[in-house]
């Protein structure tokens, strides 16, 4: 009974919420109305199993034995990874950024952009690399793309906050130029977390 | 002045007073008189012509197509074997000593080698001579010739291709100066002794072929000037008629006359028919010696430029690679000549003779390797150029094409499929296969593999085949249903039900195994691939919400909202999933997949370029809870298979997808610095005896074997905590509590009550004790 239950009111719940999975075409309609019950969209449980009958938690309370060891987390089949594997940047990355900042500060904007690609390509999780490219990108006047680009900075410099400060100043300093004044105080106020 | 000297000619006539002849010779002079005229119009007709086509625009310039430039600097993941992969590309030769550029001698670990250099858009790369030390984490030290160590250096990109004109005509201009000074040698000692004597024909010429050929006893010299050849090549049809014949001479006179003999041996060089390639007319010796030899004109020795020169008389019937017999005792002949008119010593005559044809296999020749990528390249140019332009204009398109992923690709594909005929046996016959890699970081697309055969120029698999998806759809409505508020440890319902279509068809999903698996955590439905999980999740949340999800992640082709969308029975080419996968990989971030880097003009001039560009379309914070099922997929869900062959720390992340019946068979899954895409199936749409794991993702699996990729590290976004939660109740757990997990949750998402394995008492509560008897 209460199992038929549950399974009635997953099947409403399931009707009603979810929207109607079809963008219904126009000649559809009529062949709607004409096969009336049950209504398409909705779902009809056949064969329930008799499956796993949940207790309701509030009530009686799991309990579970304990571990003899703590999983270690080499064995953890899906670890996260809180620390960013900070390397210490190639010489090469190092060449290709400098020589962006010189064409920078020479106004070359797109031999900077060019070898800022390149050094995108040799480190892509260098956030210096996505401020770099995201600045001159603001210099060339595409705020929108260097909003973006230094966005993707800020999801790589994840746990680095002297990065993440710098960022999200550039990103107010790039709203600002672009003439969002409120989004530029927002990041600031985001640079200033940090 | 021809008047005068017709009225001279009528007084003598005169004198011989015969009316009939006087009759006749009138209207006859009168008739060469106007012939006169006529010729002279023509002369001066031919004249302009000849000026005209020689000094305008002369040859249609096909477009060049390059890989990405390999990139070398101390601390890079290369391999001397991948480097030595890239040299053979490139067409060097191994040398005991490096000299020249284009030479490498390799000793243990370490290359020495004199670079070419390359114009490149954003400056021109030098040629360098340097050693390079290769150890076991790869690249390790770079030095130049005075033994500095330098930090990056860009080798010269390879030439993967070409847009040709109409008439098919493939050229790569040379200057005089850049061939060998024997080339134009060999070519005047076999085809033109007298080239720098005569005036565009020669008598001479034409007597001397004839003594030539009768004391050699078969047809060595023709008696063409190389002047008359140019004309014929240059200005004229292959119509042997006699018309054509009689305006070679006079135009080969004109020709000489306004131009040096260096112009027009250039022109030569640079028309001359030398071969054929399919459609592909190879013309000049620039393309020649790269058609041949894989390497360019100037790096050729004696005995390759004879073999060239003396391919001019008969392209097809003296070519090396199908008569090498033939081939080699023209080329002989030719350094007999070049003896015999001392233009080489007897010394050099013997050595030259005693060298092998070295004329490279078809098959190894980098441009036609790669005929998938380069349709996708010329799709893309055409959106932007004209068709003309593209095949005139001698454009330089840089790709991002890695040929190193390319030859691990093909490798894993072909050995893979071949594993599955062995072992399916009949069942598995006729099956087709095709490939897309990227970088996940960029969107660089480094590969395409179009089918089986990957110089096939036919059928792009990769581009062109819309199949249905199957399961490779989930992580999308996964994701949809964590942006409204489900989480990884959400318990969903894996019943069967009964769906009625507006149709009146019933939609009944069925599992894999045929069974329901009642209650499931959202992670576990899709990390084991349920479809009455999915389904039910799916219509729950609507499918057109799974609709926008998908266009956001790069889906750009309508999307039918129908139910069975959900189970994945929309078509998808694999480059549209490897752009959906691609947002997934890069946190949200969709990157346009690029395959052109830039579109520079003859000189060097940049036309057009395609930079990194790229929007946030999906938070990172719920990306990366997809990340983490996704990675479980391979842990332990439907793609288990992959880490039995590659390392632990890798962090696989991905999905196995099989179509209805079994018909297709795919993989999408991505490393640190690798996404690859792969679709195993038939052409004729038959069942196949395997999913997709048992058929793409081993080829996945074996490409990444072979490229070993960075492990793909999922740094923690904020607002994502890591909980410990009850497998079996979605409860919250402890790390000492048996049956746990540790899984993320958008901050404000983790559930509240919790199991009790006594991680709530403190460690010195007394109950410890009493459990410690129970265990």
């Amino acid at each position: 009974m209460k199992k038929i239950a549950i399974v009635l009111g997953a099947a409403l719940l399931a009707g009603c919420v979810g929207p109607n999975p079809y963008v219904t075409p126009v000649e559809d309609r009529s062949n709607r109305q004409a096969t009336t019950p049950p209504p398409p969209g909705s779902l009809e449980s056949v064969d329930p199993s008799p499956g796993v009958s949940v207790q309701p938690i509030e009530d009686v309370p799991v309990f579970r034995p304990q571990r003899e060891a703590l999983p270690e987390s080499e064995t953890l089949n899906v670890a996260p990874t809180d620390i960013p594997v900070s390397e210490p940047r190639n010489a090469a990355v190092v060449a290709l950024l400098d020589s962006a900042s010189q064409n920078t500060q020479g106004g070359d904007l797109r031999a900077a952009q060019s070898s800022l690609e390149r050094a995108l390509r040799i480190a892509p999780r260098d956030p210096q690399v996505y401020y770099q490219l995201a600045d001159v990108q603001r210099r060339l006047g595409q705020f929108m793309q260097a909003e973006q680009v230094a966005l993707k900075g800020v999801n790589v410099a994840n746990g680095q906050p002297a990065e993440l400060r710098r960022l999200w100043s550039l990103i107010a300093l790039i709203r600002s130029d672009a003439g969002n004044s409120a989004g530029a105080r927002a990041a600031q106020q985001e640079a200033s977390r940090y | 002045m021809s008047k005068k000297r017709n009225s001279r000619k009528n007084s003598r006539s005169r004198k011989a007073s015969r009316s009939w002849i006087r009759a006749l010779l009138g209207p006859l002079l009168k008739l060469l008189l106007v012939l006169t005229v006529i010729a002279a119009v023509g002369l001066i007709y031919l004249d302009a012509q000849v000026r005209d086509k020689f000094e305008g625009k002369r040859w249609a310039l096909p477009a060049k197509v390059y890989a990405r430039p390999l990139e070398l600097y101390p601390g890079q993941q290369l391999s001397a074997e991948d480097f030595r992969l890239e040299l053979k590309g490139l067409g060097y030769r191994t040398v005991s000593a490096v000299s020249h550029p284009g030479s490498a001698h390799w000793s243990a670990g370490r290359v020495q080698l004199v670079t070419r250099g390359f114009p490149f858009p954003d400056g021109a790369e030098p040629s360098r001579k340097m050693t390079l030390d290769f150890g076991r984490a790869g690249l390790e030290r770079i030095r130049d010739e005075s033994g500095r160590s330098l930090s990056l250096v860009r080798m010269e990109p390879i030439l993967i291709g070409g847009i040709y004109p109409q008439d098919n005509e493939d050229r790569d201009l040379i200057r005089l100066e850049d061939a060998p000074a024997m080339l134009p040698a060999a070519l005047i000692a076999v085809e033109d002794r007298n080239y720098y004597s005569h005036h565009g024909i020669s008598l001479k010429g034409i007597a001397r072929a004839m003594w030539v050929n009768f004391r050699a006893g078969q047809f060595v010299q023709g008696g063409s000037t190389l002047t008359q050849q140019l004309i014929k090549n240059f200005y004229l049809t292959d119509e042997r008629t006699l018309a054509r014949k009689l305006l070679e001479m006079p135009m080969a006179v004109l020709l000489d006359l306004h131009y040096s003999k260096e112009e027009i041996l250039e022109a030569y060089l640079n028309e001359v028919y030398l071969g054929q390639s399919g459609a592909r007319a190879i013309h000049g010796f620039g393309m020649g010696s790269q058609y041949y030899f894989g390497r360019p004109v100037a790096e050729l020795d004696v005995a390759q430029v004879a073999l060239l020169a003396g391919l001019v008389k008969g392209p097809s019937y003296y070519d090396p690679r199908r008569h090498p017999q033939r081939a080699l005792s023209r080329r002989n002949l030719v350094l007999r000549l070049l003896r015999d008119q001392n233009r080489i010593s007897d010394e050099e005559y013997e050595l030259a003779k005693a060298e092998p044809l070295g004329v490279v296999e078809q098959r190894s020749l980098q441009k036609g390797a790669y005929p998938a990528y380069l349709d996708l390249v010329k799709r893309q140019l055409r959106q932007e150029y004209r068709e003309e332009d593209l095949s005139s204009e001698g454009l330089r398109v840089f790709t991002a094409l890695d040929p190193l992923v390319q030859a691990r690709a093909e490798r894993a594909q072909e050995t893979t499929l071949e594993q599955l005929e062995k072992r399916y046996g009949k069942s598995a016959e006729g099956l087709e296969a095709s490939m897309v890699v990227t970088d996940p970081q960029t969107g660089e697309i480094l590969t395409v593999i179009g089918g089986r055969d990957s110089r096939y120029e036919g059928f792009n698999r990769a581009l062109d085949a819309l199949r249905p998806i199957g399961s490779l759809v989930k992580p999308a409505i996964y994701l949809t249903a964590l942006e409204q508020g489900y989480t990884l440890a959400s318990r969903l319902q894996d019943e069967a039900f009964k769906l009625e279509l507006p149709n009146g068809d019933i939609w009944a999903p069925d599992n894999f195994d045929h069974r329901s698996h009642g209650e499931v955590p959202l992670h576990y439905s899709l990390s084991h691939s349920f479809n009455q999980s999915t389904a039910r999740l799916g219509l729950t949340i609507g499918v057109d919400k799974v609709i926008d999800m998908l266009e956001r992640l790069g889906v750009e082709r309508e999307l039918k909202p129908y139910p069975s969308l959900l189970l994945g029975a929309q078509a998808l080419s694999p480059l549209e999933v490897a752009s959906v996968y691609q947002t997934l990989a890069a946190n949200g971030f969709r990157v346009p997949l690029r395959a052109i880097r830039a579109v520079t003009d003859a000189e060097g001039q940049e036309l057009s370029r395609y930079p990194f560009a790229l929007r946030q379309q999906v938070e990172p914070a719920l990306v990366h809870l997809i990340q983490y099922a996704m990675q479980e997929v391979a842990r332990e869900g439907t793609a288990q298979y992959a880490y039995s062959q590659l390392p632990q720390n890798l962090n696989i992340a991905g999905k196995t997808g099989t179509s209805n019946d079994q018909r297709d068979s795919w993989f999408a899954g991505f490393t640190g610095n690798r996404l690859a895409v792969v679709w195993v199936g038939r052409d004729d749409n038959a069942k196949l005896p395997f999913t997709g794991s048992g058929g793409a993702l081993r080829v996945w699996t074996d490409y990444m074997r072979r490229e070993h990729p960075e492990p793909f590290y999922a740094t923690r976004p904020e607002g994502v905590e890591y909980v410990w939660i009850d497998d079996a109740t979605g409860l919250l757990s402890d790390q000492r509590c048996e049956g746990s997990r540790q899984l993320p949750f958008i901050n404000g998402t983790v559930p509240r009550d919790s199991v009790d394995c006594g991680q709530l008492r403190r460690r010195n509560n007394p109950l410890d004790w009493f459990r410690g008897w129970f265990q």
